[in-house]
């Protein structure tokens, strides 16, 4: 009788303790997930393979682009946010191919689709020692601008591999509900 | 024999043998690992330019299937339109078919430039300089159809920054002789 109570007692100790483990210890996605490198707006996020520096970031309402000798305008619903960065690749020649922007509610914005056609997107092929400037294109709701994280990596999946996260701090909303300091077109064509 | 010293007996022989399963796993465990580990050790072998065979200035060598060498190395100067303090850098190969089974031995043929401190640089497609009609890429080459006994001249532009182009070398890597990859020495070296 005792002896039964007592492996009743060890069999509930080890679901307790199972159970402890599989709440306090990081998930398996998380395990082989990317690695962050974490930085702000204006530093130099290392990773394994290159470096990012995001210089500065932009709010349109709309952008001025040139499609094959033609000027085209792009609206939007939302905002335009557009991050000028520059990109160094560290031991060996890799490519740079997926930005995202992470929303202070974790809503995330894949790089815009709508501008494939222009210079100096992604994806981005870099060289060591010959650093190269881009610009990242987002479209967004503008209530996403406030604190929100640049995410970039050399691959859709970079599982294992370095992924740079920058945070871009706080951006203050004015009364017409755009970001401060939105313009209303954003002319692409201009050096960066 | 008494049933007690019948069971000392066996009790003795348990001992002895889970004494022995208990040693021989010093040598099962680490085989264990060894088996498991074999497929990821041989692909990252044969995934990476590990293991540099110098060929000396002027010398051919044999590299997957054919013969290499290396025939020029050059920078192209005063070209427009470039990022600031680079050069485009042109390496020159001559190749002598032996197995012409290119699509099989070329796999993944990949040149590169290495400097003194291990920077790659691999084949860039910001520069494209105007080529003969007889001069490929490595990948090109793949699907040409060459035969035995044939020469092919290969050519990859890489873009340099001015300060690394003292120290370069050209590098050929192919999948199947991958760990191995062929380091090219200059004339001065």
């Amino acid at each position: 009788m005792i002896r039964r109570s007592a492996n009743i007692i060890l069999l509930l100790v080890v679901v307790a303790f199972c159970y402890g483990l599989q709440v306090s210890k990081p998930h398996y996605g998380d395990l082989i997930g990317p690695i962050p490198a974490r930085g702000k707006l204006g530093d130099t996020v290392v990773g394994r393979a290159f470096e990012v520096h995001a210089e500065k970031v932009e709010f349109a309402r709309n952008l001025k682009v040139d499609q094959f000798g033609q000027g085209k305008v792009l609206t939007t619903g939302g905002v335009w946010a557009v991050v000028t960065v520059e990109f160094a690749a560290r031991a060996q020649s890799t490519v740079i191919s997926v930005a995202s922007w992470r929303g202070p509610t974790g809503l995330t914005y894949d790089q815009t689709e709508r501008l494939s056609f222009m210079n100096g997107l992604l994806p981005v092929a870099i060289d060591p020692g010959l650093p190269r400037k881009a610009r990242l294109i987002f479209e967004l709701r503008p209530d996403e601008a406030n604190n929100a994280t640049l995410l970039v990596s050399e691959k859709l999946v970079a599982a294992l591999d370095s992924q740079a996260e920058i945070s871009l701090g706080p951006v203050p909303i004015a009364a017409d509900g755009l970001p401060v300091g939105t313009i209303e077109m954003l002319d692409m064509a201009q050096p960066m | 024999m008494t049933a007690e010293a019948l069971d000392q007996d066996n009790r003795a022989g348990e001992r002895k043998w889970r004494r022995r399963s208990l040693w021989s796993l010093m040598l099962l465990v680490p085989l264990a690992l060894a088996v498991e580990a074999y497929d990821s050790v041989k692909t990252l072998l044969g995934n990476n330019d590990l293991f540099p065979r110098r060929v000396a200035w002027g010398k051919s060598e044999h590299f997957g299937g054919s013969d290499w060498k290396l025939t020029d190395l050059r920078g192209a100067f005063g070209m427009s339109n470039l990022p600031p303090d680079s050069v485009p850098v042109l390496a020159d190969f001559q190749v002598k078919i032996g197995n012409p089974d290119l699509q099989n031995l070329w796999l993944g043929c990949k040149i590169t430039l290495i400097d003194k401190d291990g920077r790659r640089w691999s084949p860039t497609s910001i520069v494209s300089l105007k080529t003969t009609d007889n001069v490929q890429t490595c990948i090109s080459a793949i699907f040409s159809g060459a035969k035995s006994g044939d020469t092919l001249n290969l050519r990859e532009t890489f873009l340099v920054p001015k300060e690394a182009t003292k120290s370069i070398r050209p590098a050929v890597g192919v999948a199947s002789e991958r760990p191995h990859f062929l380091l090219f020495q200059l004339e001065k070296d």
